[in-house]
């Protein structure tokens, strides 16, 4: 019986149906050059002088403080920008670490350097187990959380750590957030009900009502998704952005929310949802593997013909 | 260009040395500079971004645009029923084989429409209102002239012409 099961389960999944020509995996740290644009090539040959920090061959190197015997030794190469010389162009800053020192993940590479090697590095960081969404950074090219990603163990590859793209930096990897909260703030994440509980206790829901929400309760607002969007890159003032619209997707799907014609009318204009082209980067990167695409797509479908 | 000249010349040197020296003396731009202000490839950008700017206080919410259904949801659904019935039109005169006025001015409609929103998505995206109000007003007026030229074409193609499905089928064959 258990066998059987496995095997419906099999059959019915996408990925059994689907020919892997057409599937995009998720965004990987490990495949770097999969995703090399073509415009690297101009960069390559007419740099850009005004945008790019400096790079780290034109900075010094960090070494580990003490390296011992057969000692596996990684290099970082991080983007340093301090609000205190604000004159002072941001650049790339190279630490070497041994792995066999450091812990697993990138956090904890980001740690150790501030603790032994550099104080003056800068980043947010709580729960060191992706729940509060603090450390979410630009790393080897894709925007994932600092703690759930680990580093890779070659260490003839090197790590570039930015912080998330298209941001305001305020120093080093800390971008400036007031607009992407302000912007949750405007789909007024919370309850809204006029009617008390029939029993007056508490909202009831079934079972179906609540797996509805799956998918969506997760999302703790790291804001990968939103930056690794092209379309929240070009229009940030009057687009939402993934992570926004995937929360403003979680209160219309409540069952128990009363405010659903509003919530709706709230985004029924051409830039607050439709600037959404469906490019699906907010799907690919997300480090706690939700589908924001699947949520806007969602929010299409039941203001469609409304 | 102007401010890598701007930097250039300003280099710290005392009046006495700039008058003693010969004019026909240029002031040291380096080379690559110069020759790369003639290059295509000199890359510059497009749309800079500016120092930022935060409506509000931070906890205030970003303002929530006034419902606009007919650039906002009708307009989609118009747009995905557009796109959904070029597949079938596309499709049908050539697999079907006949040669029908009415779907090939209904394909010739369509057509129109969709690359006007196709267009003026790309115009949306790229020509932020409030950044470049200009720039988009004039882009919007070149789209609709050119939508309504397209229109006019086709319209002439087909009426005095072969038609665009006869058309696709002669080069097709040719």
């Amino acid at each position: 019986m258990a066998a059987t099961r496995t095997l419906a389960r099999l059959a019915t999944r996408r990925t059994a149906v689907r020919p892997a020509l057409f599937t995009r995996g998720l965004a990987s740290v490990a495949d770097t050059h999969a995703r090399d644009p073509i415009s690297k090539i101009a960069e390559k040959t007419v740099p850009d002088a005004a945008r790019k920090p400096i790079p780290e061959s034109k900075t010094s190197t960090v070494k580990e403080p003490e390296p011992s015997k057969d000692a596996k030794i990684k290099t970082f190469h991080i983007y340093r920008w301090n609000p205190d010389e604000p004159s002072s162009k941001p650049k790339m800053q190279s630490y070497t670490l041994d792995l066999n020192k450091t812990g697993p993940m990138m956090l904890d590479a980001l740690i150790r350097i501030k603790n032994e090697v550099d104080p003056t590095l800068t980043f947010r960081r709580s729960c060191r187990e992706g729940i509060c969404g603090s450390c979410a950074m630009n790393i080897d090219g894709v925007n994932t959380l600092a703690c759930l990603c680990r580093i890779p163990t070659e260490t003839a590859k090197e790590s570039r750590i930015y912080p998330l793209p298209h941001m305001y930096v305020v120093k080093d990897l800390v971008p400036d957030m007031t607009l992407f909260y302000k912007q949750y703030r405007s789909v007024k994440p919370y309850l809204q009900r006029d009617t008390p509980a029939p029993d007056g206790r508490e909202f009831r829901q079934s079972k179906e009502e609540r797996k509805k929400l799956d998918g969506l309760y997760e999302c703790i607002l790291c804001a990968c998704c939103s930056t690794s969007c092209p379309s929240y890159w070009w229009n940030q003032e009057e687009y939402l952005g993934p992570a926004v619209l995937l929360q403003s997707y979680r209160w219309i799907a409540d069952s128990r929310d009363e405010k659903k014609p509003e919530r709706l009318d709230a985004l029924n204009n051409s830039m607050s949802v439709y600037r959404c082209h469906t490019i699906l980067n907010c799907s690919r990167t997300c480090p706690k593997g939700l589908n924001p695409a699947l949520a806007i797509a969602e929010i299409k479908k039941s203001m469609a013909f409304t | 260009m102007l401010s890598t000249l701007a930097r250039a010349s300003a280099k710290p040197s005392s009046p006495l040395t700039q008058s003693l020296r010969p004019s026909f003396v240029r002031t040291a731009v380096p080379k690559s500079t110069r020759i790369a202000a003639f290059h295509a490839t000199q890359r510059q950008q497009i749309l800079p971004p500016l120092p930022q700017t935060i409506e509000g206080t931070a906890n205030d919410p970003t303002p929530v645009p006034t419902p606009e259904p007919v650039h906002g949801s009708y307009h989609w659904s118009f747009e995905r029923i557009v796109s959904a019935g070029l597949i079938p039109l596309t499709i049908a005169p050539f697999a079907a084989g006949s040669l029908n006025p009415v779907t090939d001015s209904i394909l010739c409609a369509l057509l129109v429409i969709h690359s006007h929103i196709g267009f003026e998505s790309c115009i949306v995206d790229y020509f932020p209102v409030k950044r470049i109000p200009l720039a988009r007003k004039v882009a919007m007026w070149a789209l609709r002239i050119g939508t309504l030229t397209l229109g006019v074409a086709l319209y002439s193609f087909e009426t005095n012409d072969v038609g665009i499905t006869e058309a696709v089928t002669r080069i097709w064959h040719a």
